[in-house]
């Protein structure tokens, strides 16, 4: 485990040094306060840290506030070394944030033993940020596919909606829908449905770029939104999206399984200022066309005055 | 560590805490030991300096690295002497500065020798 030592003694800092490394420690070591705040302040830095309370330009409780501070950033478990043993001094010294204190000189097996009380809480900080982060993804992601649940995917939309709105950009809003999936179902049973569900899913992540949104709208319906669509490509975007899925047959248990996906696609730049749900509505009534015009095919909806529902160069299916 | 035993007799420095302070380890301790060589007479000088200076705020920050160098190596009535000029340096007692520094120069007078010796002792 990585540790922190500051102090401005390098005879301090050499004992510790090497008390800490037979001990199994990754040893850094610092000879002031302000080096200490940035050692800690690093991405993958230190968790435990050993800071001597007097030091030159920024003392131990100095970097414990400092640290604290930070909220955002795992905890670091902090003992302010010190000669000091007034009871104000400690209390000081606790209220600036650190964990835990010793006195100097400090007796190796004493020191290694509150080290040992500082890992385990750690650990235990490690295991409730792990069990929060699950807790947050299952709260954002559809269970079965892993994409964003129907209610993060419509906040997007409409956070992107007045993100390209704002930027005079334009978000290619595209909903799909299986072609035929029920069949699937009916014919090769849920589990299988659910195997093809899945890869479609992952399908339509490795179409899009990392900083677009994929959610799963309903049963067998994609919602993607395509952040900073130039309008001139979204239906080529699309059409990608389309051949992805149909490229070549699902495998399941049931065999190798040939899906199609039906594509409605508006762009927001042609919509103006409108709600998230009425553009929804309106790429439905696109996915609806594509439906009709045979499947397997990407329509886009434009409003009236700009020409509605202009089919793409090849409908139908590969 | 026949010639480090010796000097026990006359010694300032607690050798049994010290070696169990480095876990016996002969070359950490010769390390620690140079550290104090190389940067105790400058630690001392400054004190002296701050002393005649009046600079009570100097004084007691450097009287505490002392303290922490001598605690560190077990010079344990050193240290005390190094804690009692911190005090007064805090307290701002400023007349009693001169006196307690006489104290401390004579519980450190003879100790980088002492030292020398225990480092002989101690090469592996």
């Amino acid at each position: 485990m990585k540790i922190l030592i500051a102090d401005d003694d390098a005879q301090s800092r050499r004992l510790l040094e090497q008390t800490l490394e037979r001990a199994g420690y990754e040893v850094t070591a610092v000879v002031d306060g302000r080096h200490a705040v940035e050692s800690l302040s690093q991405p993958d830095a230190p968790r435990l840290a050993l800071l001597d309370w007097m030091m030159p330009e920024l003392d131990g409780p100095g970097v414990c506030r400092a640290i604290r501070k930070h909220r955002e950033q795992s905890y670091v478990y902090m003992i302010l070394l010190t000669s000091k043993e007034s009871k104000e001094d400690i209390v000081e010294g606790l209220e600036s944030g650190a964990d835990d204190y010793l006195v100097k000189p400090f007796d190796a097996e004493e020191l290694k033993a509150r080290l040992r009380t500082g890992e385990r809480i750690l650990h235990l900080e490690n295991r409730l940020v792990e069990a929060r982060e699950h807790m947050r993804f299952k709260a954002t992601h559809d269970p079965l596919t892993s994409l964003w649940n129907r209610g993060v995917i419509m906040d997007l939309m409409g956070r992107e909606l007045v993100r390209s709105q704002r930027e005079h950009g334009c978000t290619a809003v595209i909903l799909g829908d299986l072609d035929h999936f029920k069949n699937v179902n009916d014919t090769h049973g849920h589990l299988v449905g659910d195997q093809v569900l899945r890869e479609v899913a992952r399908r339509l992540l490795l179409s899009v770029r990392s900083y677009d949104f994929v959610g799963r709208y309903g049963g067998e319906e994609f919602l993607t939104l395509l952040n900073n669509c130039p309008p001139a490509s979204a239906l080529v975007r699309a059409e990608e999206i389309r051949k992805a899925i149909c490229a070549r047959p699902i495998q399941t248990d049931a065999g190798p399984l040939g899906v199609t996906i039906s594509l409605g696609v508006l762009l927001s730049s042609d919509w103006g200022h409108r709600p998230a749900d009425e553009l929804l509505r309106e790429a439905d009534a696109a996915l609806y066309a594509a439906k009709t015009a045979g499947r397997n095919c990407v329509m886009q909806t434009k409003p009236e005055e700009l020409r509605q529902r202009v089919p793409t160069p090849q409908p139908a299916g590969e | 560590m026949n010639k480090a035993n010796r000097s026990t007799e006359s010694a300032s420095v607690n050798l049994s805490e010290l070696l169990a302070r480095v876990d016996h380890d002969r070359a950490l301790l010769c390390e620690l030991l140079s550290i104090f060589k190389r940067e105790f007479p400058d630690q001392l000088a400054s004190l002296q300096k701050a002393v005649a200076g009046n600079d009570a705020a100097q004084a007691a920050r450097i009287s505490h690295m002392l303290k922490g160098m001598l605690a560190n190596l077990a010079v344990t009535k050193a240290a005390d002497s190094a804690s009692r000029l911190e005090r007064l340096a805090r307290a701002g007692e400023i007349a009693s500065l001169g006196d307690a520094l006489a104290g401390f120069e004579k519980e450190v007078q003879g100790l980088l020798p002492e030292m020398e010796s225990y480092m002989a002792g101690a090469r592996p």
